[in-house]
């Protein structure tokens, strides 16, 4: 049995049900994240995990023990908010000091937990600072070390990064996870960042409508994503709707072109696909007489003209124009990119391993 | 841009309209008190004290005082002690119930002081079953002995904290708003807080400007307060200053200026102590703002 369980979680808004029958296993020590666009039901799961809001329908297990009915103050649950939500009128160390105060532990404990709270989060020399006289970085450190100091079974923290500038995002997220590891804590963390996601969790629940879409490792998610969903929220991608000519040879025919996509054992020929090619596996070359504008041997190659050439650092990105309302994105190693501008035309070409195969809903875009 | 090419920015005037302003606000405001004074001190030779030690010799001056500053915190004490956690439960459980909340608590401003008084006068002391079914038993009961309160000084606080809701709910209300209560309640409970824990440790000493200005309010009106008294029938300082005021205009100006400077020090003494009772607030400037209104 999971350490946190949900079992057929329901909760309805009026007749919008913000979280749709869910089932989650989360382990002990297991950093989860909940990554979804705003309004997917994400915050809500987690409010009702910490007892903010009561299922309509189903149970939360928390080591065996059901505490669906149990208030958010009976809960051994920690909370991070998004808007830090510090007390004002106490300073760094009399916020980390309210939940151990709340729980009567004597007091020169309460000192010595204190400190090497701040410790944990570099804030030993902030102590006395009142919440206004500390940035939100700080601030949101002293909200994770309150967090932690009632020693949570679970460590809830709802999209604690957003309201922060990307550098210190960057910094603290690394500094959760260190927090995490080194504590062996028990985490759920909800963002819409999908970097976020993939940089910090052991697995991601993708979530959209109310449902999980996904639940998996970080590079599970990434490279094999299950639903269409799943591919276009986590990380950018480019997708060929189409329909499997040959399964066993791997042959499918989407628009003008035929793909050459890994053999398919489980989908049927003639089935609707959807196929997904991340950027960073699509390579650019100058187009020249000999490049054949479609399925060439064993790699595919697309004949088009660069639409927009983005810097992006490490990597350069290419919007490229290859039919009538087709786009495709290249990310290419920023050395490569170099002598490539935009208006010239190029083949952009994949092999068939980068291709996922999806099967279509009907109301993907292609 | 070089620095000679920079033009120096004109010194600003230190002499402005604002000042003129603040000037004729201040004369327009002290004009009166200090005519006021000089009137109650003038005497047939120059300055006379006689009126002032007349009023101070006067036990109907002492009598009426007390019972005024008595009413006055009473009603301050009870009507913050059941306005604010009801407005803390209102934001957190039913915020959608807040509009209502506004109406109800701005009644007392569209219902006069007399039609109050007569439903309570009516009220109280009548026989109805209606009343008593409505009432819990609790209008019958408090209308005989041993309690009867009719035209008491306690009926008389309770008119008070109704006539006082608009001035006890708004700014408790407005402060509720400022500060981030729902998630602050809600990092309360999630270490393990309950809701009077979270109300009197969390929520409380956020609000305390809030809280002072209702205080403040509260307690001026009360002091000042001579329609409801009046129909109670009970003998409250206005009333008594009505009363010298009919007799000696002269004694009625100085009472006028003693009742000012009384009601002074007690607003200046609530400030003090709730000041340092509520300790670190965010930003003390806040308070002082509050405390000027």
């Amino acid at each position: 049995m999971a350490f946190l369980e949900l079992e057929g979680v329901t909760k309805q808004f009026g007749r919008v049900a913000a979280v749709d029958n869910i089932y989650l296993a989360v382990e002990k020590g297991e950093f989860l994240t909940i990554l979804g666009p705003s309004g997917c039901g994400k915050t809500t799961m987690l409010r009702m995990i910490a007892g903010f809001e009561t299922p309509n329908q189903g149970e939360i297990l928390l080591d065996g023990e059901d505490i669906t009915d149990r208030p958010a103050s009976k809960r051994p649950m920690g909370m991070v908010f998004q808007s830090y939500a510090l007390f004002p009128h106490l300073s760094a160390e009399e916020n980390i000091a309210f939940g151990m105060r709340t729980r009567h532990i004597p007091r020169d404990l309460i000192k010595r937990r204190c400190a090497e709270l701040l410790d944990l989060v570099g804030l030993a020399e902030m102590a006395r600072r009142y919440p206004h006289q500390l940035s939100g970085g700080q601030q949101q450190r002293v909200a994770l070390a309150r967090a932690l100091a009632v020693e949570p079974k679970v460590l809830l923290l709802d999209e604690p990064l957003s309201a922060l500038d990307a550098k210190v995002r960057v910094s603290l997220r690394n500094e959760i996870r260190r927090i995490q590891q080194q504590l062996k804590m028990t985490a759920i963390y909800v963002t819409h960042d999908q970097e976020e996601a993939l940089a910090i969790s052991d697995r991601i629940a993708v979530m959209n409508g109310g449902k999980i879409q996904q639940l998996d490792e970080p590079e599970e998610i990434y490279s094999h994503p299950r639903t269409a969903f799943a591919a276009t929220f986590v990380g950018a991608s480019n997708q060929f709707k189409g329909i499997l000519e040959s399964a066993a040879e791997g042959r499918c025919r989407t628009g003008d072109y035929t793909l050459r996509i890994a053999p398919q054992t489980t989908l049927q020929d003639g089935e609707a696909v959807l196929i997904v090619v991340r950027p960073e596996e699509l390579t650019i070359q100058r187009a020249n007489a000999s490049a054949a504008p479609q399925a060439n041997g064993t790699i595919n190659s697309i004949r088009g003209v660069i639409d927009l050439r983005t810097f992006l650092g490490p990597f350069t990105r290419f919007h490229v124009h290859v039919a009538d309302a087709i786009i495709l994105t290249a990310d290419v190693p920023s050395q490569q990119a170099r002598g490539y501008e935009s208006g010239q035309e190029v083949v952009l070409s994949f092999p068939p391993e980068a291709c996922q195969i999806l099967q279509a809903m009907p109301d993907q875009p292609s | 841009m070089s620095a000679a090419q920079a033009k120096p920015r004109p010194v600003r005037r230190s002499f402005g309209f604002n000042k003129i302003f603040l000037i004729l606000a201040i004369i327009y405001l002290l004009v009166p008190l200090v005519a006021t004074l000089f009137f109650g001190l003038a005497g047939s030779g120059g300055i006379d004290f006689s009126t002032f030690q007349q009023i101070i010799g006067d036990p109907n001056f002492r009598q009426t005082l007390i019972l005024s500053l008595e009413l006055a915190f009473s009603t301050t004490i009870l009507a913050i002690v059941l306005v604010t956690p009801t407005a803390y439960w209102v934001h957190l459980r039913v915020p959608k119930a807040r509009p209502l909340m506004d109406f109800l608590t701005l009644m007392p401003f569209a219902v006069p002081a007399i039609i109050m008084s007569l439903g309570l006068v009516e009220l109280y002391g009548t026989n109805d079953t209606l009343t008593s079914v409505l009432s819990f038993g609790l209008v019958p009961v408090l209308s005989y002995d041993p309690f009867n309160i009719i035209d008491t000084p306690q009926l008389l606080v309770c008119a008070y904290v109704i006539l006082s809701l608009p001035f006890v709910y708004r700014p408790i209300d407005n402060s509720l708003r400022a500060i981030n209560t729902t998630t602050l309640t809600e990092a309360a409970y999630s270490l393990g807080s309950g809701w009077w824990r979270t109300f009197l440790t969390v929520v409380l000493p956020n609000i305390w400007p809030g809280i002072i200005s209702a205080a403040l309010l509260t307690f001026s009106t009360v002091m000042g307060e001579f329609t409801l008294a009046s129909l109670f029938g009970i003998f409250t300082f206005p009333i008594y200053l009505d009363e010298i005021g009919q007799e000696n205009a002269r004694e009625a100006a100085s009472l006028a200026i003693l009742s000012f400077i009384f009601t002074l020090i007690c607003v200046l003494a609530i400030i003090f102590l709730v000041r340092r009772s509520a300790g670190r607030i965010r930003d003390d400037s806040e308070l002082e703002i509050v405390a000027t209104k």
